[in-house]
């Protein structure tokens, strides 16, 4: 009997234990799908820049800090693309629109996105200038993961011009 | 994959050149009434008080250079605007040559009273610019609103509007720069919205059918044409309905005198000689008119008000 309640009990802690194993793993996963979502940016407006740049703070995940700092410009340069950027508080700026309109520019025109997003790639020449020495916004999500604010300031007219270059972006004078 | 990109480049090349360009509208920086009745720059014409735009714009520094931080990044998206100062330069020069022209005979330049009220400062599109200085203690901020105005629809196509954050330190002038580095990617962010939805939909337009005194016939005359008898009203209307895109358009008032025909969506181009040509409303109008002619044997006259506005007067040529 004793042996029967001992073997119940120990069945009973273990299945307990593998469903808190099941969740930990499927939010782990969420979190995962949330950080690489192309639709997920933390993104506000510190102010107005200096002629033809935004002044924001991005933040970025990575597994190490300077992991997190890239994904942030990165993640600055494409909001400045796809999303655009929210008013700043208190006044402090109007909102951004997207520099490119169609819904389905990336996909369209991905193999041009993936070269320009590349580890190194040609968006950090649009990043000006970025706090990632000085960040004090630095956060240990999980065991696993970094959440890093920095401070940018995208050259926003120049990325638009090589856009409309690249025929991505619809020029305002375009078809007159 | 070469080969792709190479063939589709040739077909945007094939049909940029088929599809030609369409009429570019013109813009112009105007500060509002507002603007002008706050700071004292009016003028009397008429027994009425208008806006004096010359004295803003001699006396405004703050004006100026908040019109020409505006025109200059606009020229920087391909879209140079109309400078007022320079086309109220230009009317005056322009009057005075020509009261000084004359021919061989001694005869002068024709110049009809219509002539003469047509000649003032106007654009497609007017941007029109209000701002002013909010006092919080020893703070300033800059209440901002720059609204782009459809000079013929009347309708509001892109704005901007707001308050920027107050500052102690900074001087008007640099709030007001900082206003409209603020506010111009949502002001031509709505402006390029405005265009994309012309181009898929067609130029939104307005046109009035009026009839002269003289004339034998008014717009709720019976008339017959393809075997149907209706009022002229009713077969103008038709017309209408066959030759805007999507039939799209609405007869806001009308009576046996006029028709008043607004949101008409007109095509962006049409085909003359083989080849795609702008359309604007003149051109639009003057087809109604050759069907009036051919259909009803009724001579008219078309009145052109600007790219969006035109009217088509029966009765007389």
């Amino acid at each position: 009997m004793r042996r029967l309640i001992k073997t119940v009990a120990l069945s009973a802690i273990s299945m307990l234990l593998m469903c808190g194993t099941t969740n930990a793993q499927s939010r782990n996963k969420v979190r995962k799908l949330e950080y690489n979502s192309q639709y997920n940016y933390e993104v506000a407006t510190l102010a107005v820049g200096v002629d033809g740049t935004k002044l924001v703070k991005v933040w970025g995940y990575g597994k190490k800090a300077e992991d997190a700092v890239r994904d942030a410009k990165a993640q600055g340069v494409a909001c400045a693309i796809f999303r655009g950027f929210p008013a700043g508080s208190n006044g402090s700026a109007a909102p951004t629109p997207p520099i490119v309109t169609d819904p389905n520019a990336a996909t369209t025109h991905e193999d041009y996105f993936v070269k320009f997003f590349e580890p190194g790639g040609k968006y950090l020449q649009y990043v000006n200038l970025s706090t990632d020495g000085v960040s004090t916004d630095r956060v240990k999500v999980n065991k696993k993961t970094y959440k890093v604010g920095v401070e940018l300031s995208i050259a926003y007219d120049e990325l638009r011009k090589e856009l409309e270059r690249q025929g991505i972006a619809r020029k305002l004078n375009s078809g007159f | 994959m070469k080969r792709i990109g190479i063939l589709s480049a040739a077909l945007v090349l094939a049909v940029s050149s088929v599809m030609g360009q369409a009429k570019k509208p013109t813009i112009m920086v105007v500060p509002s009434d507002r603007y002008c009745i706050s700071k004292g720059y009016m003028t009397k014409f008429d027994n009425q008080d208008i806006p004096d735009y010359k004295k803003a714009l001699q006396n405004d520094a703050d004006l100026r250079m908040a019109i020409s931080k505006i025109s200059g990044i606009m020229a920087d998206r391909e879209f140079p605007l109309k400078d007022l100062e320079q086309e109220l330069r230009n009317i005056s020069n322009e009057s005075a040559e020509s009261a000084m022209i004359t021919g061989a005979s001694g005869s002068s330049v024709a110049e009809s009273p219509v002539d003469v009220l047509k000649r003032t400062a106007k654009a497609d599109i007017i941007m029109d610019l209000d701002f002013s200085v909010v006092k919080q203690g020893p703070r300033n901020s800059i209440m901002y609103t720059l609204n782009g105005l459809d000079a013929y629809t009347s309708k509001n196509i892109a704005s901007s509007t707001g308050v920027g954050s107050p500052s102690s330190a900074a001087s008007v002038e640099l709030l007001i720069e900082e206003a409209v580095l603020s506010h111009m990617d949502e002001f031509t962010g709505r402006l390029q919205a405005h265009f994309d939805d012309m181009f898929a939909n067609g130029r939104e337009v307005k046109i009035m059918v009026k009839v002269f005194d003289g004339s034998e016939v008014n717009l709720s005359d019976e008339v017959d044409y393809n075997g149907e008898t209706n009022e002229l009203a009713i077969f103008i209307e038709d017309w209408m309905a066959d030759n805007t895109v999507s039939g799209r358009f609405s007869l806001s008032d009308g009576t046996e005198n006029f028709q008043r025909y607004e949101q008409v969506r007109i095509p962006m181009y049409y085909e003359r000689n083989g080849r795609q040509r702008a359309m604007d409303t003149r051109t639009f109008v003057n087809n109604l008119k050759k069907f009036v002619a051919e259909s009803f044997n009724l001579e008219s006259k078309v009145y052109m008000r600007g790219l969006g506005e035109a009217w088509l007067i029966i009765g007389e040529k």
